[in-house]
């Protein structure tokens, strides 16, 4: 592990000056339990690398009128157990205490978690579900992208080179909503997930779904949404043969592939499961919140 | 309490001496003494991407030009000695010339300043490739006209002691017959088949394998390793590879290690950094990456076995036929034709008919070696699942057919050898009785159902080797114990000590262990086999009884007694059959100042030295004329066994399996120390855990895709059941030429673990599991196949 310089900037603007001049021989460092393994086995060689911990408004988190913001460098231990994660926003705090290891969680952010664009990164799906927006700061000012839209392959986002995720906003949700991040991984938390499966139900007075997203991790090369099983599934009350059809729908919709963590055959058939899990899990919630 | 029982130390639990300094982190391990060597030097290695090409050419010289790159090494260097391996492979890690038979074998070597620079340097080498046919199915490559695992010009002679091979990567065959098989089957009343495969998997110790040797200005290379067998291993295959070094110009060093499980019995990385330390005369320190250690180390030899057995009505087991196929992998070095595995399928029951058809293939994947058990966990795979069909078949309880078929102290083997310590019987009647096995689980509408199974297993020892100990008794009474066994954290030292105090009847306080070194400590071959508690414990025995016996010739030459007319314990002499002290053993020892002439009897200053040599019975040839059957009265020395009981869930929609509850057994003969044998067994339980159902290697383009501890899923203590459902208990069979009758224990455990869940799998959801480790995938493809079969 060996680069050229190292920065630690105080502020934001700094950061971004210095990332600018650097362009694509930088790489920002967060809690470093992606990156510092990829510089060890030198998949990377930034001549660069420029670390975020000196900026303290990174971590905070805040409730505002138009939703919370996450501040990108929130640590997954303290996203984990957030107060201000109540009702539906829950569904962060169980993703982000599904990454790993107390250890790993004490160091990885959520920004990181984000940046690194694992299809299988467990904050993503929940992130996703809920409607979060990244806003991004760059050379040439902010902009906010749908974090559904953040993604252009594994590994891969739509951040420039002078760019930096600044936060997450997640926009306030309605009554009577349930959402749940399920992930499938045969350690527990300890393994990299096979598959993640998030759900997010809203339920009119009369009961029915009035809102529904589904995002799924693992299954594709970033996390995806169904939108022809929230669209079977939107309008009407829930039956347990709905989510049935729902989860097939979603199996049937994913594209894995097969490397050592599983088959792409097995991949399909646990998002069936899970679906199936996730969504009856929701509606129940949704039911009671 | 008499004086005896005061230093009896057999069978008590005695704190491990290390486990203070082990507890506190202030131990030693060889990475630990890098600090000492400020010009020190670092090995890295460049990998084949292939599992088999030619190489082409190699250019290395941006590498050598590179500012701190000490040396480059290529198999072609003159500097490696390649007489003794004419087919140009790799020799125990040392880079390849001719051909690469594995992907992760080593191509080149750098010794470098830094580890960046050793790194950097590798990048810049130029290795041209000529891919050729390789093959990492077994199967295929048993077959005439398999891809050849090595090329055919290189001159690899096939098989071991002039077999004539029946493919081009079949390395050797064992057959056996007793009785007349086709016969007995004909008489059966009930006969069940099936074939059965154990994967590939790592040893997996948490310290990586790892040495530093340093060229002293004597000339001598001093090594420093956490590899096997200083004297037996090490300075064995070291002399042999490098003439240039003498017995006297190498000296080996074992610090504290973190572990081998047999992974270590082949030297890994010490003729590198020997070489590389030769060459440049300065420190080199050379450590296998964890990738490395999947990928570059040996892996255990999986087992494929076809297995076949005949019982009558009432359960009596009348007929067994076997093909068996050790996998072992690049290994042209060592010998395999399928032996070692096959002992496991001939040490349990007693079958008075039986065929064995075993080999040894060779694929292009990493070498194998010994993985704790020697093949036999994965050869009783077959036997115990098939044990289980048996009793369902006869509709017998499964502990009841066992118990008809079990080997009976003083009954011979198939093999033809009297068995003269069995408990396997206790086992597994504690077992059963342990998880209750007659109560059915519990079950609910949920995902998991639940299930519990039984299983049994045994191991040989090898009768191999030779063990030497040194006992001195120092000048004021205190005691060291020489010995070259290897520590790899499972306690060895310390019963060794318990034996030592026990038969010298002294305070274990007084009794200090050294550790290996071959400056200091006598010879002794390797820690493998679960042989050293009764090998060098055996050498300890007989060292100690030596240095009494000096001692009272001392004693009774200086009281006026005859040597027989007197008995030493607690450090004193006294007189034979009574408590009469004659002399305090201090006062043997005449004081030494400058002016005394002494010339003779014992001195301050200078111990008794009483020596101890100790070899198992040898084997009894079982080829050659006379031997057209296979058949001897000793192949192996004694056996240790185990049972084993499992309370598992399984879920339905996943196929996961969770072990809930489990009681395993061992019969280690006497135990020296109870606490030492639990944490063997609950080590190798969890271990077999691990191998039984999650972690096996991966390959994929002939690579394996899964060398790191994320995707290689070893079990976590998540994956452990909770401290208070895993039992444990020692039932012991006392050995009769054991020291203090001890058997030893490493390894039998892990043996019915994986056929215990599986009966357990068979109980709670109805398939039989074939394949080992029994992966969530595999386990709910056998289950939705089941639901399929059921719908027709
Ligand atoms: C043992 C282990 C187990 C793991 N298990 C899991 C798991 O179960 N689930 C899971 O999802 N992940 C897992 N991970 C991956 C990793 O821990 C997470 O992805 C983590 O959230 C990354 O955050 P970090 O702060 O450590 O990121 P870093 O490693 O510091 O950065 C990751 C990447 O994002 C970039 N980056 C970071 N912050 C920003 C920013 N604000 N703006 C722009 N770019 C940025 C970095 O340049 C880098 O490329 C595991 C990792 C390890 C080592």
């Amino acid at each position: 592990m060996k680069f050229n310089a190292y920065y630690e900037p105080n502020t934001v603007e700094e950061c971004v000056q210095i990332l600018s001049e650097q362009g694509s021989d930088a790489k920002m460092l967060a809690g470093g339990t992606d990156l510092v393994i990829r510089l060890r086995s030198r998949v990377l060689k930034p001549k660069t690398v420029v670390s975020l911990n000196a900026i303290p408004e990174l971590s905070e988190v805040t409730l505002k009128e138009d939703g919370l913001y996450i501040g990108a460098m929130a640590r997954l231990m303290d996203v984990s157990k957030s107060k201000l994660l109540t009702g539906a926003w829950k569904i962060v705090k169980t993703g982000a205490g599904n990454v790993s290891s107390m250890q790993v969680r004490n160091n990885a952010t959520l920004g990181g978690n984000t940046c690194n664009a694992s299809p299988s990164a467990d904050t993503v799906p929940g992130l996703v579900v809920s409607g979060a927006v990244a806003n991004i700061v760059g050379k040439n000012g902010d902009r906010s992208v749908l974090l559904e839209d953040f993604f252009t392959g594994p590994g891969k986002t739509v951040l420039a080179d002078d760019e930096m995720l600044v936060s997450f906003k997640l926009p306030k949700y309605a009554d009577k909503t349930g959402a749940v991040y399920k992930k499938y991984s045969i350690r527990g938390d300890t393994d990299i997930a096979i598959i993640g499966v998030a759900g997010k139900i809203t339920l009119n007075d009369q009961g029915e779904v009035a809102d529904v997203k589904i995002a799924l991790g693992g299954v594709a090369p970033t996390v995806m949404r169904v939108p022809k099983a929230e669209d079977l599934l939107t309008g009407k009350k829930l039956t347990f043969q709905l989510i049935e059809e729902a989860a097939v729908i979603a199996s049937e919709s994913c594209t894995p592939i097969t490397d050592a963590r599983a088959t792409k055959e097995y991949r399909t058939e646990m998002v069936k499961v899970w679906v199936r899990h996730v969504l009856t899990d929701a509606a129940q919630e949704a039911q009671n919140n | 309490m008499s004086d005896c029982e005061k230093t009896n130390y057999i069978g008590k639990s005695v704190p491990r001496i290390d486990a203070l300094e082990k507890a506190t982190g202030k131990v030693k391990y060889f990475e630990d003494y890098q600090i000492q060597y400020r010009d020190l030097l670092h090995v890295k290695v460049l990998r084949s991407p292939h599992a088999h090409a030619k190489i082409v050419s190699i250019d290395v010289s941006a590498a050598e030009a590179l500012p701190g790159v000490a040396t480059v090494v290529k198999g072609s260097d003159p500097d490696i000695p390649w007489s003794d391996i004419p087919y140009g492979s790799s020799y125990y890690g040392n880079p390849a010339k001719d051909e690469v038979i594995w992907a992760g074998q080593a191509v080149v070597a750098v010794a470098a300043e830094t580890i960046e620079i050793a790194e950097q340097a590798l990048e810049l080498v130029k290795v041209v490739y000529e891919e050729l046919p390789y093959v990492t199915d077994q199967h295929i490559a048993m077959g005439p006209d398999a891809p050849e695992v090595v090329s055919p010009e290189l001159g690899l002679a096939c098989g071991y002691m002039g077999f004539c091979a029946d493919g081009p990567n079949v390395a050797g065959s064992y057959k056996m017959t007793l009785g007349d098989v086709d016969k007995a089957f004909a008489e059966a009343d009930v006969i069940v088949e099936g074939e059965f495969q154990a994967n590939k998997k790592s040893t997996s110790q948490i310290e990586c394998n790892g040495c530093i040797a340093e060229y002293q200005s004597d000339g001598v290379v001093k090594l420093i390793s956490n590899g096997m067998g200083v004297h037996g291993v090490l300075k064995k295959h070291l002399l042999t590879m490098y003439p240039q070094l003498t017995a006297s110009t190498l000296r080996v060093i074992q610090p504290v290690t973190g572990g081998s499980f047999g992974n270590r019995l082949f030297p890994t990385v010490e003729p590198l950094a020997v070489l590389m330390t030769l060459r440049t005369k300065r420190p080199c320190s050379y450590v296998l990456s964890r990738k490395e250690m999947f990928t570059s180390s040996p892996s255990n030899w999986p087992v494929f076995t076809k297995l076949k057995l005949g019982a009558k009505k009432d359960g009596t087991i009348i007929a067994e036929d076997f093909y068996l196929v050790e996998d072992a992998g690049a290994q042209i070095r060592g010998y395999f034709d399928g032996r070692l595995s096959a002992s496991g399928l001939m040490c349990v029951y007693n079958i008075p008919n039986v065929r064995c058809d075993s080999y040894g293939v060779r694929t292009n994947t990493m070498p194998c070696a010994p993985y704790r058990g020697l093949g036999v966990p994965e050869s009783e795979w077959a036997m115990e699942n098939l044990m289980d069909e048996l009793a369902e078949k006869l509709n017998m309880d499964p502990l009841e057919l066992r118990l008809k078929n079990i080997i009976k102290k003083g009954e011979c083997n198939p093999y033809g050898e009297k068995v003269t310590s069995i408990a396997i019987g206790k086992c597994l009647e504690a077992v059963a009785e342990g998880i209750k096995i007659n109560e059915p689980c519990q079950q609910d509408d949920g995902p998991w159902k639940y299930g519990k199974g039984i299983a049994a297993g045994g191991k040989q020892n090898t009768p191999l080797g030779r063990a030497e100990a040194d006992c001195l008794i120092h000048s004021d009474g205190s005691v060291e114990i020489l010995v070259s066994c290897d520590e790899q954290g499972m306690g060895a030292q310390s019963a060794l000590r318990q034996i030592a105090a026990t038969e010298l009847q002294i305070d274990i306080d007084r009794v200090k262990m050294t550790r290996s070194d071959t400056a200091v400590t006598p010879y002794d071959n390797f820690g493998a086999s679960s042989r050293t508690t009764y090998t060098t414990g055996n050498a300890v025995i007989i060292a100690c009884q030596d240095a009494i016996d000096q001692l009272k010739e001392a004693a009774g030459r200086e009281v006026g007694l005859a040597k027989k007319q007197i008995t030493i314990k607690n450090g004193k002499a006294y007189v034979v059959g009574s408590d009469v002290e004659v002399i305090d053993i201090k006062d043997l020892f005449k004081p030494f100042d400058f002016f005394t002439q002494q010339t003779w009897g014992l001195l301050q200053g200078t111990p008794v030295r009483g020596r101890g040599v100790f070899c198992p019975a040898p084997a009894v040839p079982w080829f050659g004329p006379g031997h057209e059957d296979g058949r001897t009265p000793r192949m192996w020395n004694w056996y240790q066994y185990s049972a084993f009981g499992a309370e598992v869930a399984v879920n339905v929609e996943t196929g996961q399996i969770k072990l809930l509850k489990l009681f395993s057994t061992a019969d280690t003969g006497n135990p020296i120390n109870p606490k030492l044998v639990e944490g063997q067994i609950d080590g190798g339980v969890i271990m077999a855990l691990g191998f039984s159902t999650l972690d096996y290697h991966m390959f994929e383009d002939g690579k394996m895709i899964n060398p790191n501890m994320s995707d290689y899923r070893l079990p976590t203590v998540l994956e452990t059941p909770l401290q208070k459902n895993i039992m444990r208990a020692i039932l012991p069979d006392p050995l009769p030429d054991g020291p203090f009758n001890a058997k030893g224990c490493a390894e039998s455990m892990m043996i019915p673990i994986g056929p215990a869940i599986a009966a357990a799998v068979y109980q709670a959801v109805g398939v039989r599991p074939k394949e080992m480790p029994m992966t969530a995938e595999r386990i709910l493809k056998l289950i939705k196949d089941k639901e399929a079969n059921d719908a027709k």
